[in-house]
């Protein structure tokens, strides 16, 4: 999700509890299996594409095959008479005009027709239909017969700016106003430096590539609309849903209980559920639409292709004196983000920067928001930076780092919650090994050659209002915690459980999780942005506590007793001073009377003045073959500082998967269009597009922590986590390359072709 | 999403082959190949001959005159798992274990993997290409990184197979049925370039079908490895491969066999790479020349000159590896 470096609303909640984070908690912290281990392991989970309901009919859509077409005609005949075909949609039909909303971290752009008569990308919607079963969709498809205009089209962001070049919309190639930052003076600080490096960077196009397709069942009841679609953002999907049908917010259902990886691709309404919910309410049955693997390379999303123009000064005992960061990124066929530069603004103290950020519209499908946006690409960019400079004065990558980690926010001179990098670069490199790591290399007659690197990482996390978390406590002692947030893989649900397993003293297995589901729960903010933890354990924290509360209150008057006195201890009212005697929750007469309590949480606003972030360092050694171009990842170390883990388990998970992105950004992944003659994507499958396997991850893989005590950043003491860990994996990568190598791979991926080229023409040159 | 086909499942190969004789008929055996095939509309079919229930097609043994036999349905797992096979010819092993997944070897056939279709991805994609009746070959002027950059005319693929490079190497046959009857073709002259022929891969005429592979045994003390680079540790074709077999005397050359996959439409056999190894002893001099040798004559494309590069790199490395582990030529005394 787009992130705004600072923090604009910081909404104040009135019924807000000012808790203390946990000194000693006793289930939080603890590497507790999921909740829903089971269910997902087993295969008894129902994810949207498993759900069947009675009646329901398939669709399938028609896609323009070209990256730049009009639809000059569309005959719909034969396959409206095809088996089993009950609905078509097209731009025809007056639906076709609709425009689908941005999501709000992307203000503003060109409007998105449903179904645009001008297609913009391979893969653009041209029309869709429903059938009684998938294969006479797909094979109803097959007899539409669309004339195409084919135009030239425009593939790479350098082009886009340069005259001549097609125009994808009226407003032009520019997506917006450049984004400029500025502090210091760059020439200044140019001139202070005792090194200048200057060095350009590119990144490739990064598909999210998730297991589970993109998927969504629609039913109609009378006016009211019912969709299940795995999504991060329950609420952002009702709204928009509401806004395009023109219903009330109240008649959208969306219920997104189990997610099968988004990364931030499943983030916003997609065009694939509106079909669905159009082509429902056509046939009046309900209609489940899935994306195949070919369509989600293609339009689902993606991490966007930089070109990062770097120039960077230090001095010779390692200090920043000026960068220069100026980006060009291509954010495909409509509005979305495809920054990098300003990212590097706030990572390291240093006096003297500009950077600019430029997003440009080219003829292949949209962004999405993918873990870590903007900062992954970034970051393969300043970290082979400063590894460079570095190298040029000839000090040690971690000490450098260390001499440039900032005191407070290097835009804003906001203080952080809590910063612990320079304790990850210590303790991660003692760990890691790196001096004497760093040292030892092969001998120069061995053509696999060894080399580590370093880099580190920021990301910051806005957790606050609004949401609200609803806790239910029955006096059998069991409870259900009723929350928005959906649960897309990072483990939400089981760490939510555990709050409250916490706070209520009851075990995590009389605790139902109801969730993802805004026709039962309250509004929650969306996964995403890595703040699931910052927004929701508060406020599920707050709602047990005010269960707690309440039902102390009610003990008391029981017992005759100052509630003050009492204490809830595995599930049962322990008096303070007479531990030995205590009553079960069904011996209270009242709480039996009530049948239950309900508590009500928010989480409390965020820290006035104050930044939150969470930082940290990755260690890589590598193996590269100079003959064969084979890079081998031997062994990965993270040290973060994501405040306190709350469940080391999803807190593995989280860093690991992350490392595992990494290395096919780094390696292997890339969307290959075919450049010079038809501009489609060549590789749109799981064997052509290259994420990594098993072998291509490395055994040696930890995970440190560094617990900073937060106090400050929420009632829960804890940071975000799902992002950074895919952050600073790729650089670290590259940086080991160069160390092993001394080559300066600056376009991602480091294939062995790209490899084996870089080393044949070192050695032509020499 | 498929086409319309009948689908046949003879309990026989005379039942199997006289089903294959109609137009539009297909084999299946391991259906990793066929079902992707069908499913992106590379070619399409009338008849599905599923030749899964003829049991005489599966299994290794050896012979009598020492050959062994692979029936043509042995899993791509069982070659490589195979004693006999580890045993004799370690090469084979080795490049059946290098193929796909370990699924896609659980799933997939020897037969089949040598009768694949190439990946090149515009044959494979939505592109009307030469080998699919088109006029154009969208490799010449595009995306070639993994195309070839030995054997290609007209059209640019590289056969896809890791066993076919390693059954070359040791002078496999190929035993075919078809309506005319069995013959017999050596591995190295089975495959088929697309000067000869662009619409198919291999000699195999219509309604014909591999029933089993025969490998002569190896002389004694020969020694075979079979080396594979890909872009990806595994599920990879090769970006070029390396299929060795020698006869060494200390460390002299009496006999080589050198097979390049991953960088021709056709397992590649180096003549000129055997002859400067033959009678010459492994040193550095002998492996940078072999090295020339493997990569002479390479053409590449815009984007596949790293193949040269690598075709050097892994002739070089694995005809070290085997001078490492042999001792020095005794000197011969007069």
């Amino acid at each position: 999700m787009k992130q705004t470096e600072i923090s604009s609303e910081r909404n104040s909640s009135t019924d807000a509890q000012n808790l203390e984070p946990w000194t000693n908690p006793t289930v939080v912290g603890k590497p507790l299996p999921r909740v829903d281990g089971y269910e997902r392991v087993s295969g008894s989970a129902i994810y949207p594409a498993d759900l069947i309901l009675p009646d329901m009919l398939h669709a399938a859509i028609l896609r323009c095959p070209h990256p730049h077409a009009i639809v000059k005609n569309l005959n719909t005949e034969a396959a409206r008479k095809s088996p089993g075909v009950r609905a078509i949609v097209s731009s025809a039909d007056p639906e076709g005009k609709l425009v689908i909303p941005y999501p709000w971290w992307v203000p503003e752009g060109p409007p998105v027709l449903l179904f645009d008569q001008h297609c913009r990308y391979q893969g653009e919607e041209v029309a869709a239909l429903a059938a009684d079963t998938p294969y006479q969709a797909y094979d109803a498809l097959r007899l539409m017969k669309v004339e195409y205009e084919e135009l030239s089209h425009l593939l790479h962001a350098q082009d886009a700016l340069k005259p001549g070049q097609p125009l994808l919309h009226n407003t032009g190639n520019l997506v917006r106003r450049p984004d400029t930052y500025q502090r210091g003076d760059l020439a200044k600080g140019f001139g202070e430096a005792d090194v200048l490096v200057e060095e350009t960077y590119e990144t490739s196009c990064e598909i999210h590539a998730t297991v589970e397709t993109h998927v969504a069942v629609a039913r109609w009841e009378g006016e009211q609309l019912t969709v299940w679609v795995p999504t991060q953002a329950i609420y952002e999907e009702q709204k928009s849903l509401a806004a395009t049908l023109r219903l009330p917010v109240s008649s959208v259902r969306v219920i997104s209980q189990y997610v099968g990886g988004s990364f931030g691709c499943k983030a916003e309404l997609s065009k694939h559920t509106l079909i669905a919910a159009l082509l429902a309410r056509k046939t009046r049955r309900p209609v489940k639409l899935a994306l195949s693997r070919e369509e989600s390379f293609l339009c689902a999303g993606n991490r966007p292709p930089n070109v990062m123009c770097l120039k960077a000064g230090a001095k010779k005992d390692g200090s920043l004196t000026a960068l220069e960061f100026t980006n060009l990124g291509a954010v495909g066929a409509y509005a979305d983000w495809a920054d990098a530069a300003g990212w590097a603004a706030g990572s390291y103290a240093c006096p003297n920067i500009r950077t600019q950020d430029t997003e440009v519209y080219i003829n292949a499908g949209k962004a999405r928001a993918f873990r870590g946006p903007g900062a992954a690409q970034s970051a393969w960019a300043l970290e082979q930076m400063i590894d460079m400079l570095a190298d040029k004065i000839g000090m040690d990558p971690v000490e450098f780092r260390l001499k440039n980690v900032p005191a407070t926010h290097p835009r804003t001179g906001e203080p952080y919650t809590s910063i612990e990098l320079r304790e990850c670069l210590l303790k991660g490199a003692e760990a890691f090994g790196w001096t004497k790591a760093r040292v030892a290399r092969a001998s120069s007659s061995d053509p696999v050659k060894r080399g580590v690197g370093v880099a580190s990482c920021r990301w910051i996390t806005e957790g606050g209002p609004p949401t609200t978390v609803i806790v239910t406590l029955f006096p059998d002692g069991s409870a259900t915690l009723n929350m928005a947030a959906a649960d897309q893989g990072t483990g939400t649900k089981t760490i939510m459980a555990m709050v409250v397993a916490e706070e209520l003293g009851i075990p995590l297995q009389k605790i139902h999780v109801e969730h993802a589901d805004t026709g039962t729960t309250q509004y929650g903010k969306s996964g995403g942005g890595s703040h699931s933890v910052m927004v929701y354990a508060p406020a599920v924290r707050a709602a047990a506590a005010d269960v707690k509360r309440q039902l102390l209150e009610i003990a008391a008057g029981e017992l005759k007793r100052p509630a003050i006195e009492l204490s809830l201890k595995d599930g049962k009212i322990v008096p303070v001073r007479e531990p030995g005697q205590p009553k079960n929750l069904s011996e209270l007469k009242d709480l039996t009377r009530r049948e239950q309590i309900a508590g009500i949480g928010h989480p409390p606003p965020e820290p006035k003045g104050r930044l939150i972030a969470s930082f940290g360092a990755q260690f890589a050694e590598v193996e590269v073959n100079v003959h064969t171009g084979e890079i081998r990842v031997i062994r990965l170390l993270a040290c973060h500082d994501s405040g306190r883990v709350m469940n080391p388990l999803t807190h593995e998970s989280q860093i690991f998967g992350g490392m595992v992105m990494g290395i096919g950004f780094a390696l292997t992944e890339q969307r290959v269009l075919d450049d010079h003659q038809t501009g489609r994507m060549v590789n749109a499958n799981w064997h052509d597009y290259k994420i990594p396997t098993a072998k291509d991850v490395p055994f040696d893989q930890l995970c440190l922590t560094i617990d900073p005590k937060d106090a400050e950043c929420n009632s829960a003491g804890a940071k975000g986590v799902g992002e950074i860990g895919t952050v600073p994996t790729a650089p670290a990568i590259a940086n080991a390359v160069y160390h092993a190598t001394g080559i300066r791979v600056t376009q991602a991926p480091i294939s062995p072709m790209q490899m084996l080229a870089l080393l044949a023409a070192r050695r032509e040159a020499r | 999403m498929l086409p319309k086909f009948s689908h046949v499942r003879p309990s026989s190969l005379r039942q199997a082959v006289q089903q294959l004789a109609s137009s539009g008929s297909h084999v299946h055996a391991g259906g990793t190949d066929l079902l992707g095939c069908l499913r992106d509309g590379v070619f399409g079919a009338e008849k599905i001959v599923s030749i899964t229930g003829i049991g005489e097609l599966r299994g290794i043994n050896s012979r009598e005159d020492g050959a062994v036999r692979i029936g043509a349905l042995t899993t791509l797992s069982e070659v490589a798992t195979s004693p006999l096979i580890a045993q004799n010819y370690a090469l084979l092993a080795q490049a059946a274990a290098a193929a796909a997944s370990p699924q896609l070897r659980n799933q997939g056939t020897i037969g089949g993997n040598l009768c694949q279709r190439p990946r090149c991805w515009y044959f494979r994609g939505d592109f009307q290409c030469l080998r699919k009746g088109g006029d154009t070959c969208f490799a010449i002027n595009g995306e070639n990184e993994f195309h070839c950059v030995f054997g290609g005319s007209r059209c640019y693929i590289v056969h896809p197979s890791d066993t076919a490079p390693a059954l070359v190497a040791l002078d496999a046959r190929a035993h075919i049925r078809g309506p005319l009857g069995m013959r017999v073709v050596p591995l190295g002259s089975f495959f088929v370039l697309p000067a000869l022929d662009l619409a198919r891969e291999n000699v195999l005429r219509s309604g014909e079908i591999i029933t089993h592979i025969s490998l002569p045994p190896l002389a004694p003390g020969s020694i075979s490895s079979y080396r594979k680079v890909r872009a990806r540790g595994s599920w990879d074709f090769a970006l070029a491969g390396l299929a060795l077999a020698l006869k060494l005397t200390g460390r002299r050359v009496d006999w080589s066999r050198v097979v390049l996959s991953g960088v021709a439409p056709i397992p590649w056999r180096s003549s000129e790479t055997e002859k400067v190894l033959l009678g010459r002893d492994l040193n550095p001099r002998t492996l940078r020349e072999a090295a020339d040798a493997a990569t002479r004559g390479a053409e590449p494309l815009s984007q596949n000159g790293y193949k040269v590069e690598l075709v050097r790199g892994i002739v070089e490395e694995s005809l070290r590896a085997i001078m490492e582990s042999h001792p020095e030529t005794p000197s011969e005394r007069t």
